[in-house]
């Protein structure tokens, strides 16, 4: 065995300089097949994105186009279009992602406690994450949908927003989707959160309580501080995931409503309204309040990144 | 795909546009004449025709009758979405990617000028300057996008008040005068959703007024009249005083449809299809139709719809698009959609048709209101300019901003959308 | 961090033992009306969902909770419809393409990431994991026009390229972190023996990275699956249009206004295999999500 690490030790002390080189050879070997695609089909098509941001073709004269300069962007900062877009698009993130934390985590919560029905439990809250975005949106918008819808009905017996039409109405299409983007994920969160439950040791608990700590007590100063790590991982996905959210209001009302996204109208100006100029400007500044809000939080929560990236 | 020898093709492509210039004849006892029979059976190739879906199987009739006429050719029918949009955006984007999975495009009428603009479609004046005259020449007006023909006019729409004869006498004779009936009664209902056939319920009532959107040079936004803000204005208190429900602005023509026929409203504005299928509801003899009211003392106005056919720029087979385009216009065919579908012909001498005035009572009505409609205005740019009317009176009709807001937005947004590149 | 929430917890007075005992039953009970809540919330609309495409005719203006008259003629019609066949063909292909790509491509990466030295590292996951953070619209029109321009549009490679690349930096985080469990020791125990570094992968590492290659490729296969977005822009016929594409175009060939009823039926029988394979799969699912969640 000595022999052995011995023969590896200087196996490494012979070929330092070549064993670097070899190895980042490999590794750009290893690497390329993934970066070329990435740079192929992210990289070349934002930098296309960007110029074509700064284009704007004719809808008169078949292709023909002139160079606009910062036109396009101009029009969309002094567009209601977008800034409703992007109101509607944080209110929803913000809505969702807070409902999905806290149902997430009473369902996790309900998993973690020990009793018989933790399997089935598991199992039924993976079903909506199992669904389809598209099924889940024609789901809820069956539910809400007037006359064949069973929501209305209900809610109107029940003396709650009694004739409203919720899908034709500002506000009450948002609840919808919020309520849709909640069921579809709120699994997802308590799954992640499970993970972080599970791994708090008992032992802390049960310190906790001999020395006479309430059930709230304990969640609050050991089960929720323990957390934070897998609540942050999960508020990255999630938040990013409903920054970009396109399938929901598209199936559920076009966009109407006050339900438009960055997504969706960055989609309705390119494809049917054939300004390819002020689409494309249009996503380009989607993709930019994504990647600020993602740089935001790689940088709370590189250290996974880092650990993943560290040499050991 | 049928593979067909090239000079075969080239040969019946040749025939075919040589025996079609010598032009058809107004037969209304139900027979092409027999040089059409000669060319149409030359026909060859495949054809997919992409409309909307057909939602009464008449569509699905002529593309049967079509290809047992020419058993070289073979017509499939392609079902877009029932809501126009989706059937543009579709359209659209196989146009854009250049695919040739289209062959005959069914369009409104309304997107004619921007498929034209954009070089989607192929020029075919010479047909409609030798066919022409068999067609009700507003809806030929609908092709024309700077002086030249880019489609061919295949059924026609204007809209109607639907009334319901036992609540009221007679259809009123004015709008102000509906919506004090409706009032009254059970209500009017129409397509007040946010799209474009709010624009057009809108125009009905602007038009009669007087007004317009856009000036007839197309190069000016007039929408920041009074008409506009009386327009507007009328429309709005009827929501606020009842005469039209609230749900109202969430109403296509289906749902409009749908809403009248459950008895729940007096009064109706819808397209002629709505005919058939009422007669067939629980309210069947219970209803009638009349031409549009006056609005502030003029006479009614309606705006024309109706769907064109055109042959895709990226087709294979244009010359089996164009023989598919014409038989789906013959007289025989219109009587089907007119019969079937309720849908109104473009081809004038369909309405003499006996079996078209027993199927459509309101026949002669029909043809009148639909030679005299008003087309909404043509321009590449319809699109954002619909966008601009629906959107404004949406927000009108909600009480979100007032008449005069609204018209000053409209005229703000038609004037950009008019400045487009 | 536990030491210190221990700490405060221990300063807490001991209230708790004079307040009365509480009652023996109420905590199961209220346990498992808890569980009925969650598995109602989650499985309703489900069955709703069912329930709509039982339903035909003037059955769909209402809103009853169970079929009036249950019918399978939604059923029927979709099977009969040859666009839905052919989508549910598309999705597979593209989807078992996409995942055996990703992979592959993702395996090689990842092992580079997690075993080898070179500079830039952290920098490298940094951009490949920041890729799958781009919202779909904004490399949707370009790669339109792309694909256009080279014929690729309304093609599977079309879609399995844009496809592959955010499943890419997904495939390789939750490998990199398999690979790095496993321990090193193993490799350099195959290479001191001789072997390159390709068979120290492939008999070392990749047979204990396995769980972690079943989770990728899960989570991977899922999101293709899934996807909207790209794949209605870049396909439009059935020789590429994928289930989630056909499925919110769809026309219902019943003659009726509403296609709800049709458009439920074959929203259930897609979802019904993958309920089925997420509930077998679970373990894995669930470990591939949580796979950067608890560590580090």
């Amino acid at each position: 065995m000595e022999a052995a690490t011995a023969r590896l030790g200087r196996r490494k002390a012979r070929k330092r300089k070549s064993y670097g080189s070899e190895e980042r050879r490999l590794a750009a070997l290893l690497l390329s097949p993934a970066m070329i695609v990435i740079a192929l089909v992210a990289a070349y098509p934002i930098g296309y994105a960007v110029w074509l941001s700064l284009t704007e073709y004719s809808v008169r004269v078949p292709g023909k186009w002139r160079f606009a300069g910062f036109d396009n962007y101009t029009k969309a900062f002094g567009s209601t279009e977008f800034w409703d877009a992007v109101k509607n698009t944080f209110i929803f993130t913000g809505l969702s992602v807070t409902l999905e934390l806290v149902i997430g985590l009473g369902m996790a919560l309900a998993m973690h406690a020990a009793f018989k029905g933790r399997g089935l439990l598991r199992t039924v809250v993976l079903v909506p994450w199992a669904v389809l975005t598209v099924v889940s949106a024609i789901t809820w918008r069956t539910l809400f949908e007037p006359n064949l819808g069973l929501a209305p009905t209900v809610l109107g017996k029940l003396g709650i927003a009694e004739n409203v039409v919720w899908l034709g109405q500002s506000g009450y299409a948002m609840a919808v989707m919020v309520l849709a983007d909640v069921w579809k994920t709120a699994p997802f969160m308590a799954l992640l959160l499970l993970a972080g439950l599970q791994v708090i040791p008992d032992d802390v608990y049960d310190a906790a309580k001999v020395d006479g700590a309430t059930a709230w007590q304990r969640f609050r100063r050991i089960t929720l501080p323990l957390l934070v790590p897998a609540i942050l991982v999960a508020l990255i996905f999630r938040t990013l995931d409903a920054l970009r959210i396109f399938d929901l209001p598209f199936v559920l009302t076009g966009g109407t409503n006050g339900t438009s996204t960055l997504s969706l109208i960055a989609q309705q100006e390119l494809t049917t309204n054939n300004l390819i100029g002020y689409g494309s400007a249009l996503s380009v500044l989607t993709f930019v309040i994504v990647m600020a809000v993602s740089f935001i939080y790689i940088r709370t929560v590189g250290g996974n990144i880092r650990s993943l990236a560290e040499d050991n | 795909m049928l593979k067909i020898p090239r000079v075969l093709a080239a040969l019946a492509a040749m025939l075919l546009f040589a025996v079609a210039g010598c032009g058809s004849d107004d037969d209304d006892s139900g027979g092409a004449s027999s040089a059409e029979k000669a060319t149409q059976a030359k026909a060859s190739g495949n054809v997919t025709w992409c409309i909307g879906k057909d939602t009464t199987g008449a569509f699905g009739t002529v593309v049967d009758n079509f290809n047992k006429a020419n058993p070289n050719a073979k017509v499939k029918l392609l079902e877009l979405p029932e809501d126009a949009v989706e059937q543009r955006r579709l359209q659209i984007q196989r146009l854009r990617a250049k695919s040739d999975e289209c062959d005959v495009l069914g369009m409104d009428v309304i997107w004619t000028a921007e498929y034209a603009a954009q070089g989607w479609l192929k020029d075919v004046s010479d047909y409609i300057s030798q066919n022409g005259d068999k067609f009700i020449k507003s809806t030929v007006d609908t092709t024309d996008f700077e002086g030249k023909n880019w489609g061919v006019p295949f059924n026609s729409n204007a809209g109607f008040i639907y009334y319901r004869t036992d609540e009221v006498d007679k259809a009123p004779s004015t709008w102000e005068d509906l919506y004090k009936q409706a009032q009254q009664g059970n209500g009017v209902v129409y397509q007040g959703f946010r799209y474009e056939g709010l624009t057009v319920n809108f125009l009905e009532l602007l038009y009669s007024a007087g007004g317009s959107i856009v000036s007839d040079d197309g190069k000016q936004a007039t929408a920041d009249s009074q008409e506009v803000k009386d327009v507007l204005k009328f429309m709005a208190d009827g929501i606020k005083n009842g005469a039209a429900p609230k749900a109202v602005t969430t109403y296509k023509e289906e749902e409009s449809r749908r809403a009248f026929e459950s008895g729940n409203a007096t009064f109706m504005r819808n397209w002629p299809y709505a005919y058939a299928l009422g007669k067939d509801s629980k309210i069947g003899d219970k209803f009638d139709i009349a031409t549009f009211p006056g609005f502030a003392g003029q006479e009614g106005a309606g705006v024309l719809g109706g769907y064109n056919l055109g042959i895709s720029a990226y087709s294979k087979n244009p010359e089996g698009s164009l023989a598919f385009i014409e038989f789906a216009t013959e007289p025989d065919q219109q009587k089907i959609m007119a019969t079937e579908a309720s849908l109104p012909p473009t081809v004038s001498a369909t309405y003499d048709d006996p079996a078209v005035k027993k199927a459509m009572p309101f026949a002669a009505e029909l043809k009148t209101a639909i030679e005299q409609a008003q087309p909404r205005p043509v321009s590449p740019v319809y699109p954002q300019i619909s966008e601009a009317v629906y959107n404004n009176v949406y927000d009108a009709l909600q009480g979100k901003s007032s008449p005069d807001e609204a018209a000053s937005n409209m005229n703000d947004q038609i004037q950009q959308a008019l400045e487009t590149f | 961090m536990e030491a210190h929430a221990m700490e405060r917890v221990a300063a807490e007075p001991r209230a708790a033992e004079r307040r009365a005992p509480r009652r023996k039953w109420v905590r199961p009970v209220l346990m498992w009306l808890v569980v009925v809540a969650i598995i109602i919330f989650c499985l309703f609309p489900f069955y709703w969902l069912i329930n709509v495409s039982l339903k035909t005719g003037p059955d769909l203006a209402q809103s009853d909770l169970f079929p009036p008259s249950p019918t399978l003629d939604n059923y029927d019609s979709i099977f009969k419809n040859g666009d839905f066949t052919s989508a549910l063909r598309n999705s597979v292909i593209v989807t078992t393409i996409t995942t055996a790509l990703a992979l592959i491509v993702g395996s090689f990466a990842a092992y580079a990431l997690a075993r080898l030295r070179f500079p830039h590292k952290f920098l490298l996951l940094a951009v490949i994991l920041s890729i799958s953070t781009f919202p779909a619209i904004a490399i949707a029109a370009p790669i339109f026009k792309l694909w256009t321009d080279i014929g690729f549009y309304d093609t599977y490679i079309g879609l399995i390229l844009p496809y592959l690349t955010f499943a890419l930096p997904l495939a390789i985080y939750i490998l990199t972190s398999f690979f790095k469990e496993i321990p090193k020791s193993l490799e350099e125990a195959a290479l001191v023996d001789g072997a390159t570094y390709f068979q120290a992968f492939r008999k070392v590492v990749l047979p204990l990275a396995a769980p972690g290659l079943v989770t990728a490729g899960l989570l991977t296969a899922f999101f293709v699956w899934n996807e909207f977005l790209l794949a209605q822009t870049l396909t439009s016929s059935p020789k590429a249009f994928t289930v989630p594409v056909a499925v919110a175009n769809f026309t219902g060939s019943q003659k009726f206004e509403i296609p709800l009823g049709t458009i439920s039926a074959a929203s259930v029988v897609i979802t019904i295999p993958l309920v089925a394979a997420v509930i077998i799969f679970q373990k894995r699912i669930v470990a591939g999500m949580t796979a950067g969640a608890v560590k580090g």
